[in-house]
């Protein structure tokens, strides 16, 4: 079933999935497309090191809690919980005073680390912010926010911590914000997940587990799953056995410049296998899922720089189901 | 002289097995406790993400929080007889936590009402670190009650390496703190020498998280940590214990790798961290490496000569006589020339790009070991066999 509403028309997007599927390339990859089609995006990093940057520019400098427009269009900022938990505190107070000494207190910085929740809680609720934001003309400063979340497992226990805020706390500002949060994530029609999964097997179960998951419990919109790395087609279509064929060479028969033709079979039958493991467990990602799948292609050195954003860019968007 | 894997197998205690995620962390931990089983151990691997990664590798089902032996018939399947074991478990971190709590509580009232306080129960589902905590609880209490010879223990994806190393400390700085104190006994802690300058402060600092959290919360706090306390002692001189067990000479860690840019970077960072934080690291695995067919290193190019039209023709040539008339010779010539030419720079790329983690390993006398990337699933025996294989080249069992 093609999802009802084009990704870049959204007004959340959370892009999640497990480590190594290039879940940051594609955030950066969306941003782009996003940017070209003329929209102002706002990519949110939370991990310890900040990546879409260098990804657009590797010489530009950090975009940091403030944030920095890396790109025509696109803004990059890293939520670090302390940063977040001081401008809320901030908010709620009335002064940033009585927040600067808290936050140099010893025994709250000591309380601050050790407590559950607090972080992803003020990181979802800083994005709300950001969502909140208009510009003078009374419009949303962000028309694009893309959130690259936590790595698949600990993903949706992000996602799922203003709803547990919401049973822990009984009353009060804390309680009342985590509800609007809350809401922000189950907005069905504004915010998607965005799960990323690679066509082997353990990540295309996972993300099968994720989606169901998601469906029972978090209640945030999840309508297609972005598929990376997917490798190319190795021989011409009619040649399908090529790597069986170089296998029944005579050994000599290549001579000495070329690999021999135990070898070269070797590489191609590779090349074969990978492909097809690949095409088997995209097929079993839109069966399980129910899903249609967006296919990005491999790209052989890696996503590193703005050429390689541009490609899976164009992809995205081409491959828009 | 630098230790082997198949002796880190063969001797330790405990085998952490560190790294990014979706590096293949669960497999090579797999694969080691494999090893150890092979070698007459009583191994057991745990693993602890969310997915079900290491009944996947095993081929076992499901998996809980106690150990399950594999059956005889996978065990002989994977090449272990006589007195080896090998079993499996994930963790399951609210029932080791609440394991925590039937251990220490004092009595059963306390064990209630820890059991039963809202903000307990949420903890054990969203306490940053505490999947990272329970992980090495469970590898202690594992190690204590000595049914196994070998603990190898698969860590949650972590960006900050050994967060699982600090949880406890961090839990009990946080206990010991005095603001926590100041929750738990206000009148007493208001009367301790030199308190009454701190206390101000502190006061201020409750009164902000009451006016933003509401009143419930910290009550609720409160009356947890009070619950707590009276198992503080023994918790924290577990702690203790667990930490001692992970840093001294029967413990060993694995940093595993892709071969990757990215999964690099990371790899140097951590392995970085590590080092800066005391942990016995004993080396370093480049999981999914393309290898190159029969092993060594790739031609610098492909055809040697850089005659290309040349090899095209002989190989078309080839082609043409084995298989016959009608045959699209030429075109199946470029073909199989573009594959082999683009797998042998993706296998000097991942030899290039993974050098400097080598030379990392190496300088710090840490074992550097390469894994090849398999063709097909690792999920199966097999797959976890061929792995096996590639981890403990010295091994002759096939």
């Amino acid at each position: 079933m093609a999802p009802e509403r084009s990704l870049l028309e959204r007004r959340l997007v959370i892009v999640t999935g497990k480590g190594g599927t290039g879940k940051t390339s594609v955030v950066a990859a969306l941003a782009l497309a996003a940017a070209q089609s003329g929209k102002r995006v706002c990519v949110i990093e939370m991990g310890l090191d900040e990546q879409v940057p260098a990804l657009f520019d590797a010489s530009g400098p950090p975009a940091g809690y403030a944030g920095r427009e890396i790109h025509p269009g696109v803004t990059a900022l890293r939520i670090e919980p302390y940063a977040a938990l001081g401008e809320y505190l901030g908010l709620q107070l009335g002064g940033r005073r009585v927040v600067d000494m808290a936050l140099r207190n010893k025994a709250f910085r000591q309380l601050m680390d050790a407590a559950p929740g607090w972080r992803e809680l003020i990181t979802l609720g800083k994005v709300w912010h950001l969502e909140q934001m208009r510009d003078d003309a009374g419009e949303p400063r962000w028309d694009l926010l893309l959130v690259d979340a936590p790595a698949t497992g600990h993903g949706l226990t992000f996602l799922d911590v203003p709803r547990v805020a919401v049973a822990a706390v009984r009353v009060g500002p804390l309680r009342r914000h985590s509800g609007w949060v809350e809401e922000m994530i189950q907005d069905t029609r504004g915010t998607l997940l965005l799960p990323v999964a690679l066509a082997e097997e353990l990540p295309a179960r996972e993300t099968a587990e994720l989606v169901e998951r998601v469906r029972n419990e978090v209640g945030v919109a999840v309508d297609r799953v972005v598929v990376n790395a997917v490798a190319p087609e190795p021989f011409p279509a009619d040649l399908p056995d090529l790597d069986a064929r170089l296998g029944r060479l005579a050994p000599e028969a290549l001579g000495p410049a070329l690999p021999s033709p135990e070898v070269m079979a070797a590489c191609a039958g590779h090349l074969r296998q990978r492909r097809a493991l690949n095409l088997k467990h995209l097929e079993a990602i839109a069966t399980e899922t129910g899903l249609p799948t967006i296919a990005l292609p491999l790209v052989p050195d890696g996503v590193r720089d703005l050429a390689g954003l541009e490609r899976l860019a164009a992809a995205l968007v081409d491959d828009e189901p | 002289m630098r230790a082997t894997l198949a002796e880190l197998a063969r001797t330790r205690r405990v085998v952490a097995c560190v790294g990014a995620g979706g590096v293949g962390k669960t497999t090579v931990a797999a694969a080691v406790a494999l090893e150890a089983a092979r070698r007459g151990r009583r191994a057991v691997v745990i693993t602890i993400d969310p997915a079900r990664r290491l009944a996947d590798a095993l081929g076992v089902g499901e998996l809980d929080n106690e150990p399950r032996a594999l059956p005889a018939d996978r065990l002989a399947a994977l090449g272990v007889d006589g007195e080896g074991s090998l079993s499996a478990m994930m963790l399951d971190m609210k029932r080791t936590f609440d394991g925590l709590v039937h251990r220490f509580a004092p009595d059963a009232e306390s064990r209630e009402r820890i059991l039963e306080n809202p903000i307990y129960q949420h903890v054990s589902d969203a306490l940053a670190g505490s999947a990272e905590y329970s992980a090495m609880e469970k590898v202690y209490d594992l190690a204590e009650r000595d049914d196994f010879d070998l603990i190898v223990v698969d860590t949650p994806p972590s960006q900050h390496a050994i967060d699982f190393l600090d949880a406890p400390q961090r839990l009990m700085e946080f206990l010991d703190s005095r603001i926590v104190q100041l929750l738990v006994h206000p009148a007493f802690a208001a009367g301790r020498f030199g308190f009454r300058v701190f206390q101000r402060g502190a006061q201020r600092v409750l009164q902000i998280i009451e006016r933003v959290s509401g009143v419930g919360f910290l009550e609720d706090l409160s009356d947890f940590l009070l619950a707590f306390e009276g198992m503080s002692e023994g918790f924290r001189d577990r702690a203790r214990r667990v930490r001692a067990l992970l840093l001294g000479p029967d413990s060993a860690f694995l940093l595993v790798s892709g071969p990757g840019h990215r999964s690099v970077d990371d790899a140097v960072r951590f392995l970085e961290r590590l080092q800066d934080g005391g942990v016995p690291v004993a080396g370093v695995v480049m999981n999914r490496m393309r290898a190159w067919p029969g092993g060594g290193e790739p031609p610098e190019r492909i055809p040697a000569d850089g005659d290309r039209e040349g090899a095209l023709r002989i190989l078309a040539d080839a082609l043409a006589a084995a298989d016959g008339e009608g045959f699209p010779a030429e075109r199946a010539a470029r073909a199989a020339l573009d594959a082999v030419d683009r797998y042998a720079s993706s296998v000097r790329r991942d030899l290039e790009v993974t050098k400097r983690l080598v030379k990392q390993a190496l300088a710090a006398d840490f074992i550097a070991q390469r894994v090849p990337e398999l063709p097909g699933d690792v999920h199966d025996l097999e797959g976890l066999s061929l792995v096996a294989a590639a981890l403990f080249p010295e091994d002759d069992l096939g």
